[in-house]
């Protein structure tokens, strides 16, 4: 297996995800896939709609087509399965590829398993394994155990998806020609038109059926796909084994460079070239592989001491084995439910009566309303003076104001900051006050004022303060300035009252 | 490499994976949250239907509430988590992870008289399919995003082993990769462990079910067990 080669990023999933991911393969590899998908399928599909037309079965081309799309399924699911760990192919090496892919499991699908909402993740498993006969079996009930319902609902949803693009295209034609330039029978019912022209109708739901699949199969087979991907990543560890490759990868190469670099060291001078020719890294061939080595269990049916431990490691709890299921089932249970008598309602009365109520409540709720919408309207058109004006000052004061900062510290910083509070510049205080306990604070620990100190090396360096009280209101300051400078949040008066208390007279001596 | 997260910087050099959901989750969810209104009108519409017109006229604005009201109330109250959604572990945000706010859950969902054109969700499907991200076009406006918001499958506890210091030198993503190498290992068959395992013999210096222990040992002393 190279999982090196993978194009897909590989981690745990949601079986969810892993749906999501196919629609994102499918996304990548669109041109290839589609125009794959029209080669293959497109004749066979006119074959079918030109058979229903000849035999005068309408219905018949929407049931062949639909009959043969696990046949189809074959396209999407070579050229991802290519993609994935190599280039995805042309259009034409995928049709001459199909040539020499396992038929069984299709001719399986086409007949008696066609209804089988499991298909698109039965699908990988037996294209790309090809493991035969019982331990298929138990293969499929390794794979499928966790994710058989996601498998199923995956059918559905995208059963749904085809009903969607199906109605859609029918619908968007009704809705984009005007009705004058439709003939008159067309106008009539649906039904109408079917019996006047059957075979033209019948070609054309094919038809549009045709279309509708060709944008979802595609999708169905891909997610199915990345189910699978999901699933073995999940058994077999794949994304852990690919970052164990890397790592050793590395950690080979760096054991290498190191050896080169003592031979260098060991070897000097005259003996560089030789050393040299070690470096030199060694080019390995990249080894051709089949994509089917990529994806095959290794299994052979002739190992028999392989066949056993095989077979030990199916029965393993982790992977399967026998397991209890409870289900519903209903005890009395009949086809026929006993018809129900309606009788005339008895509450016409009352329901008059509420109708009145709530009609008057709606009136009520609609004056409101109206009024509601007036009066925002009038007072947003008084206002847009006042706000403008706030608004501006707003912005002032975020953006405009700028703190002049003195080179040296005032003597009395006490006093200078109290006038500046006292004065509305309140910003400049709290700045003026914490630059003031910063070099309070280094004075204390006889250390020098770090110019690129941040306020949490403020707080760190007040935490080394020996005195409670110096401590406490150091961190006290540097809290209200960082509550100034980033939230624009100020303390009250007395609060900053409290923060001079006690603060020395004299800058530099001790408090 | 093929995936469908979205990854979002913040400014803290932090990445956010976002798991944008695509087509076929979403459309499963739609299909419960329509099931479920269905059922949800029809059981008023049976005490209503005794009411004559009136009743009939509540059920009209019953009907109103359920297709405009209930996906806004849902997501922007309730986690961005429609009932169909929570049911698919989906989620929407707005498309930087961030929880989705009224005006664009209402822009998200006024939009869907263009997605559901002409008639059946035809264009939201063709939206979905085609964006990376899967965003049908009232999440493209709205600037909105479904994800998959369910827990990944977790792997088990570390089996206790006795630690092991791994040799120095291994990067953040390869100590993570040892651990969950040692979370996902009651999953994997004994085989497969040594097999993996036996890739690091470079490292561990033993293979087989040593190659296995000794990884296990790196695994437990990467937690700091002690």
């Amino acid at each position: 297996m190279e999982l090196e080669r993978i194009t897909v990023a590989l981690r745990p999933r949601t079986a969810r995800e892993a749906v999501d991911l196919g629609a994102a393969m499918l996304r990548a590899h669109a041109r290839t896939v589609w125009s794959a998908w029209f080669a293959f399928s497109l004749p066979v599909a006119a074959l079918c709609i030109a058979l229903g037309w000849l035999l005068h079965w309408p219905w018949l081309a929407t049931l062949l087509i639909w009959w043969l799309l696990p046949l189809f399924d074959r396209v999407p699911l070579y050229v991802l399965s290519r993609a994935v760990f190599e280039r995805a192919p042309r259009w034409r090496e995928t049709l001459r590829g199909q040539r020499q892919w396992r038929w069984g499991g299709t001719i399986a699908s086409i007949t008696w398993r066609r209804i089988d909402s499991h298909r698109a993740l039965r699908l990988p498993m037996e294209l790309l394994e090809g493991l035969a006969g019982k331990q298929r079996g138990e293969r499929w009930r390794v794979l499928r155990r966790p994710i058989g319902t996601e498998a199923s609902s995956l059918a559905f949803g995208c059963l749904e998806l085809v009903l969607v693009i199906f109605l859609g295209l029918f619908l968007s034609v009704v809705l984009f020609i005007p009705a004058e330039l439709m003939p008159d029978w067309v106008r009539g019912s649906v039904g109408g038109v079917a019996r006047r022209t059957p075979e033209v109708t019948g070609a054309l739901i094919a038809g549009v059926a045709y279309l509708a699949w060709s944008a979802i199969e595609p999708l169905h087979v891909a997610a199915g796909f990345a189910l699978y991907l999901n699933r073995r990543t999940q058994l077999e560890a794949w994304d852990v084994d690919l970052a164990f490759r890397r790592l050793r990868d590395r950690w080979l190469a760096a054991g290498r460079a190191a050896a080169v670099l003592l031979l260098a060291l060991v070897c000097a001078c005259p003996h560089g070239a030789w050393a040299q020719k070690v470096a030199a890294p060694k080019k390995e061939e990249a080894p051709v592989t089949r994509i089917e080595d990529a994806f095959a269990v290794p299994a052979s049916n002739s190992d028999k001491r392989f066949a056993t431990a095989a077979a030990e490691a199916f029965r393993d709890p982790r992977f399967g084995g026998a397991h209890k299921d409870h289900t519903w089932v209903p005890r009395n249970w009949s086809w026929n439910p006993k018809p129900v008598q309606l009788g005339r309602s008895p509450f016409e009365g009352f329901g008059n009566v509420l109708a009145i109520g709530v009609k008057g409540l709606l009136t009520l709720l609609l004056i409101g309303l109206i009024v509601a919408i007036g009066v925002y309207v009038i007072r947003r058109a008084r206002m847009p003076v006042i706000a403008a004006h706030t608004r501006g000052d707003a912005k002032l004061d975020t953006h405009l104001e700028t703190i002049e900062v003195q080179e040296v510290l005032p003597d009395d910083l006490a006093g200078a900051t109290h006038r500046l509070w006292s004065g509305g510049h309140r910003r400049e205080a709290l700045a003026l006050l914490y630059r003031g306990c910063v070099e309070q604070v280094a004075a204390a620990l006889q250390l020098p004022v770090e110019q690129d100190a941040t306020e949490a090396d403020c707080l760190r360096s007040a935490r080394r303060l020996g005195d409670t009280q110096r401590r406490q209101r150091a961190e006290a300051i540097v809290r209200a300035w960082q509550y100034a400078a980033y939230a624009d949040r100020y303390p009250r008066d007395e609060d900053f009252a409290r923060l001079l208390d006690g603060w020395p007279a004299r800058h530099g001596s001790a408090a | 490499m093929l995936d469908t997260l979205r990854q979002i910087e913040t400014p803290e050099g932090v990445f956010l994976r976002l798991r944008a959901a695509g087509a076929l989750p979403r459309a499963q969810a739609w299909t419960i949250d329509f099931v479920l209104r269905m059922l949800v009108f029809w059981a008023g519409m049976i005490p209503l239907s005794l009411l004559g017109r009136a009743g009939a006229g509540v059920g009209a604005l019953l009907m109103f509430v359920l297709m405009w009201a209930y996906a806004v109330v849902c997501e922007v109250w309730f986690g961005g988590q429609t009932l169909g959604k929570r049911a698919m572990g989906l989620r929407v945000v707005s498309a930087d992870g961030a929880p989705v706010t009224l005006v664009p859950s209402v822009l998200r969902n006024l939009l869907r008289v263009v997605d559901i054109l002409p008639g059946v969700y035809a264009v939201g499907l063709a939206s979905t399919l085609i964006d990376p991200y899967g965003r049908r076009l009232g999440d493209v406006i709205a600037g909105t995003l479904v994800i998959h918001g369910g827990e990944l499958p977790a792997g088990s506890q570390v089996p206790s082993v006795a630690p092991v210091a791994p040799p120095p030198g291994l990067a953040a993503d390869e100590q993570a990769v040892i651990v969950e190498f040692a979370e996902r290992c009651a999953q994997l068959t004994p085989q497969r462990q040594q097999e993996l395992a036996d890739l690091l013999q470079p490292l561990t210096g033993c293979t087989g079910e040593a190659g296995v222990q000794r990884l296990l040992g790196y695994a437990n002393w990467l937690l700091g067990r002690a």
